[in-house]
């Protein structure tokens, strides 16, 4: 073949790159040893199906950059071209490797400066596992640039409803135009946020625009040529989800357009980003959910309850083992139960050792007696003693050196303990403790149970975006006054200043003095409801209350102020806003025990109370625990009014 | 005794239309002339064509008499029920509702008077019959090419935009609001997005103010008194609802106590024993992607109705609105009466006139005398056209008369004015009763008696 053929037949050249580390901590302390894209599937290194997907998806030329355990990589990539792989034939791997990188927009940068790339190209994150005909996509892509000269990037995406386990724990939510086009992205990832803000414009703009909360990123994306450069222009683009952002906000300045498309039928994309994404996609790969990727027969058993195992691997009949993988050569000890769990090669679990939702790395001993649950994760080499207890826990052979806290539970056993300072906004630590590592079913449904009646308690909601329709003064006033309250707790403002800004709006709306004390209370009530009700709602109450004391205590000031003041408290119950049983009398309580409130007004008040409401219901075990009180220190005199 | 119709119509006809208050100063909007009929002619034509034999209609007590008569004399055969509302109080559309609210026995459709349109009713109930939905509402898509040159002053036309969230999947109606109520940001809430998690989001449909209400709606604005418009406040408010969770009923004894509470929507919307066990044995559901019961257990649920692309309908509410339904009233003619025939010139009108080209409409009565020439003009009933005068592109109403040697064009000339002789005017709104001096020359301007727009 002549010089002049190949250049031609390279520019032509159909080019992928993959980024094989995760730049995250997910994996730890597994990822110490095993590079993420070796993590085994199914018996199988990562990659080996990655890259069986790029060849049938009609990629000719990939880039595996890799930038720690590269000579792992390199020397299975070796393997597999000297093994003759189904891949090995239509597709040309280089290793690319640069070691300085410290996430994925370096290695893209780093690319960039290595000009390898000649126009549009595939682009996956760490760990994809698709069936997805890439070719079309590409396709697709040029009409998309040809329509738009700026379209700099289409992702990939598939339908998945809430709570579907295959979402794993990405959250992405995303608005585009008729045309597909991305105008809002955002990822919610766990963080539980109540609600979400859109710029108005992107709604003007638009005749319609669609709001898509049922997709998961399958990490594939197809690029244009321009995406490098964008990657090494702005330096701070550290991941895929920066770059869309940054599109978003700059597109003029950037000229970039992300679009979107979503997967039909029988196509298939995720990437093993987490352990809960390699829980649910080992699962979907067994289940021939990604076919043509499958279980690869020549090495596995698939036995009944959804276990797989690897070759040299026995069950003796004692043991219970079901949804679980299981590796090569692995031993089970008598009376062994493993549930929804992943035990990779040469590791011994003796007997009596119950295993679930859970990690076990190769070649550890799990000695007899133990309890490994929740989610746990252990390390390569690990030898767990007689009977330790663990959950929700990761666990390495070495002691960690690098001065993170740890707890040694035997010579080979140490659990690390996860910093709790490190989740607050780096999204990348997904090692925060609050969910749990893989997926547990039962907990799951019951959590997502709280997270309904939480999201959907309306009174914020109300009160955001309805106004009451005729604001007469009062009401005015009411409102002002509401604001000052909430801004002033929100920014702990001085109470005497808050004093100060309502009188002001009193003698601006020039209401009585009456109507003053009714709203003040009514007001901090009204507040005290909004909060979500959950396990803490009266340590957030009581807070409140102690807070807007001194307010309380300028406006209680006498017998008709007491008044005033339980007669917001009726109005505010009766109003129709949804509050915890008890609310009515915490706030009694605590109103009276800081002397706000008289016994004998609220008695008093108590008879006037309409009898038939259930407002008075709430009211009673009080005021009978009041009056027992007084009858109790005070002669039987009241006993006719009781009566 | 009668059976209980499937739904009762009412028609609302008492806006004073305040928005055009230009040509609606002394003549009720709903009258306004649209090619040969009145504005009302319309929406009780439709309803009458889809199979409706009585509607309420609700008017201004002021106004009952003369859109009575006008009534009685087109031909309306649909039995009307008149309601009349004070003329003083200044009430929005739920107002009107709420004040009929004893008539209203089954499910409630309602239509604004200014409603003109081809799209059939048929989706629209069927949609709210097959959901047994709380209310469903049709949209209409905009009208295109609505640059027609409008009468008066130019101004920037700059209409009213709603923010219309509907669910792709089931037609759900999951946000409603107007787009003037949020400035850079806008919220929604994630329960919302976790509920619905494929929104469209509409800002250029425009609400057609045809509604169906189920009764209980109806209950619930009696007790909800502060609520006063039906689109801006009622409806955002029950679509609101959707989301929010009935109030956990602890135990047994406040239940019921809760049960009684007349302004409860939950209580309100409670679906019967026998709907609930239907819909519990049946295994439909009216979306996929999660694990939720149909609706997600909502008895409160509001549908949309987008009427289908390249349809025609207007809400004849704007100047802008008036004048372009105008002009293609003649070519949309056919589909929004279903194939009426269009009688161009009323045979009781006096047309001695040799030019008037088949784009004019001539109401009864009307007099046009010889050498007068007319293009693209309405001519309303008893108008007179004296002689050497001529009237294009333009809209004249009722009783109106245009004495020798005036050229009208682009006008709109209201009930009763008189325009003297030689009077050149060109793209002009002449108000009611208003008198144009001999030989006076305007453009675009607005000729009215300036206290009287004041009166409004």
């Amino acid at each position: 073949m002549s010089n002049k053929s190949e250049i031609i037949r390279k520019e032509k050249v159909v080019q992928s790159i993959v980024i094989a580390d995760t730049f995250t901590d997910e994996f730890v302390p597994i990822s110490d040893n095993i590079p993420h894209a070796l993590l085994p599937i199914l018996n199988k290194p990562l990659v080996d199906y990655t890259l069986e997907f790029l060849s049938l998806g009609g990629i000719e030329e990939v880039f595996l950059f890799c930038s720690v355990h590269s000579d792992e990589i390199k020397q299975h990539v070796d393997k597999c071209i000297k093994n003759g792989d189904g891949w090995t034939l239509t597709m040309k791997v280089n290793v690319t490797v640069s070691e300085s990188c410290q996430s994925f927009g370096d290695c893209l940068r780093d690319l960039d400066a290595r000009g390898l790339l000649r126009g549009e190209f595939v682009l996956l994150e760490p760990g994809v596992l698709s069936n997805v005909p890439l070719l079309s996509l590409l396709e697709k892509h040029s009409e998309i640039v040809k329509a738009d000269k700026y379209a700099a990037m289409t992702l990939i995406l598939q339908e998945s409803g809430i709570g579907h386990r295959g979402r794993g724990l990405e959250d992405i939510l995303l608005a585009t135009d008729s045309l597909n086009r991305v105008l809002f992205y955002k990822n919610l990832g766990s963080r539980k946020t109540k609600k979400i803000e859109f710029p108005m414009d992107i709604f003007l703009e638009n005749s319609s625009i669609s709001i898509l909360h049922n997709l998961k990123d399958s990490h594939i994306s197809i690029c244009s040529s321009s995406v490098l450069p964008l990657f090494s222009d702005n330096f701070d683009f550290q991941t895929k989800d920066d770059l869309i952002r940054g599109l978003l906000m700059n597109e003029e300045i950037l000229e970039g357009t992300i679009y979107a498309h979503v997967l039909q039928g029988s196509l298939f994309g995720g990437a093993v980003s987490s352990w809960r994404m390699y829980q649910s996609l080992s699962q979907e790969l067994m289940k021939k959910w990604i076919h043509p990727l499958t279980v690869t027969r020549n090495k596995n058993r698939v036995l009944k309850n959804n276990v797989v195992i690897g070759a040299g691997t026995t069950i003796p009949n004692s043991a219970k083992i079901s949804r679980s993988i299981l590796g090569a050569s692995v031993s089970i000890g008598h009376n062994v139960t493993v549930e929804d769990s992943f035990i990779f090669s040469d590791t011994k679990i003796q007997d009596d050792v119950v295993i679930t939702h859970s990690v076990i790395a190769s070649n550890c001993t799990i000695k007899s007696d133990s309890k490994i649950s929740l989610g746990s994760i252990i390390g390569t080499n690990t030898v767990l003693e007689n009977g330790t207890v663990i959950e929700n826990a990761l666990v390495q052979s070495k002691q960690p050196d690098n001065g993170d806290e740890y707890v040694k539970l035997g010579n080979k056993a140490f659990e690390l303990k996860v910093s709790s300072d490190d989740d607050g906004d780096s999204v990348l630590s997904t090692t925060s403790k609050k969910p749990y590592r893989l997926h547990i079913t039962d907990i799951e449904s019951d959590d997502e149970e709280d997270d309904d009646s939480d999201g959907f308690s309306d009174s914020e909601e109300e009160l955001s975006y309805t106004q009451s329709p005729v604001p007469d003064d009062t009401k005015l006033f009411f409102s002002e006054v509401i604001d000052s309250l909430t801004r002033g707790f929100d920014d702990n403002l001085l109470c005497d200043n808050l004093i100060l800004e309502i009188n002001s709006s009193r003698y601006a709306y020039n209401v009585t003095v009456k109507e003053v004390n009714f709203n003040v209370v009514k007001a901090i009530l009204s507040m005290s409801l909004r909060e979500p009700i959950g396990v803490q709602y009266f340590s957030h109450l009581s807070r409140l209350l102690s807070y807007f004391s001194p307010v309380l205590k300028n406006y209680i000031r006498n017998e008709a102020a007491m008044l005033d003041c339980l007669q917001a408290l009726e109005d505010v119950a009766t109003s129709g806003e949804s509050f915890k049983e008890k609310w009515v009398i915490a706030i009694l309580q605590h109103m009276y025990n800081k002397d706000y409130l008289a016994e004998d007004i609220i008695l008093e008040w108590y008879r006037n109370l309409d009898t038939d409401g259930k407002f008075v219901e709430h009211v009673k075990p009080f005021a009978d625990w009041l009056q027992e009180a007084e009858e109790a220190s005070s002669d039987d005199e009241d006993d006719d009014d009781s009566d | 005794m009668s059976f209980l119709q499937e739904f009762q119509v009412v028609v609302l006809a008492a806006g004073k239309g305040s928005r055009i208050s230009e040509i609606t100063t002394g003549k009720p909007k709903c009258l306004l002339p649209i090619g040969p009929k009145p504005l009302v002619w319309y929406p009780l034509y439709k309803l009458q064509k889809s199979g409706f034999t009585e509607v309420i209609l609700v008017v201004l007590e002021s106004q009952k008499a003369e859109i009575q008569s006008t009534l009685e004399k087109s031909d309306i055969d649909i039995k009307i029920d008149y309601f009349t509302i004070g003329d003083n109080s200044d009430l929005g559309t739920a107002d009107s509702l709420r004040l009929v609210h004893d008539k209203l026995k089954s499910d409630v459709l309602v239509v604004s008077c200014d409603f003109i349109s081809d799209v059939s009713l048929k989706g629209l109930l069927d949609i709210f019959r097959a959901n047994n939905a709380s209310f469903a509402s049709l949209l209409v898509h905009p009208q295109n090419g609505e640059n027609l040159i409008v009468p008066g002053p130019k101004s920037k036309h700059k209409p009213e935009r709603d923010l219309i969230g509907i669910d792709e999947q089931t037609n759900r109606l999951v946000f409603l609001a107007s787009a003037s109520d949020f400035e850079e940001k806008f919220t929604l809430p994630l329960s919302l997005l976790n509920k619905h998690t494929k929104i469209k989001m509409h800002s250029n449909l425009i609400d057609s103010h045809v509604y169906v209400l189920k009764n209980w709606v109806i209950k619930y604005l009696k007790h909800e008194d502060s609520l006063t418009s039906l689109k801006g406040e009622l409806l955002p408010h029950i679509v609101k609802k959707q989301l929010a969770k009935p109030p956990k009923t602890i135990d047994t004894n406040q239940s019921i106590l809760t049960m009684k509470d007349p302004g409860d929507i939950f209580a309100l919307a409670k679906e019967d024993a026998l709907e609930s066990t239907i819909r519990e044995l049946s295994s439909f559901n009216d979306h996929t992607g999660d694990l939720k019961e149909a609706y997600h257990g909502d008895v409160v649920r509001c549908f949309a109705y987008v009427a289908p692309k390249g349809s025609f309908g207007v809400r004849v509410n704007t100047l802008q609105a008036y004048w372009s339904t105008n002009a293609r009233i003649i070519d949309s003619w056919e589909k929004i009466t279903y194939g009426k025939d269009l009688a161009l010139k009323s045979s009781k009108a006096t047309i001695s006139s040799t030019q008037v080209d088949d784009k004019c409409i001539i109401w009864e009565n009307a007099k046009l005398n010889e050498k007068t020439s007319f293009k693209n003009a309405i001519i309303g009933s008893n108008t007179e056209v004296k002689s050497f005068s001529r009237v294009f592109n333009s809209i004249v109403m009722n009783n109106v008369t245009i004495h020798e040697k005036v050229a009208l064009e682009n006008c709109i000339v209201c009930d009763g004015a008189t325009v003297e002789s030689g009077c050149k005017l060109k793209g002009c709104l002449i108000g009611s009763n208003h008198i144009i001096p001999e030989g006076s020359e305007h453009t675009n301007e607005v000729l009215i008696e300036s206290d009287r727009l004041m009166e409004f």
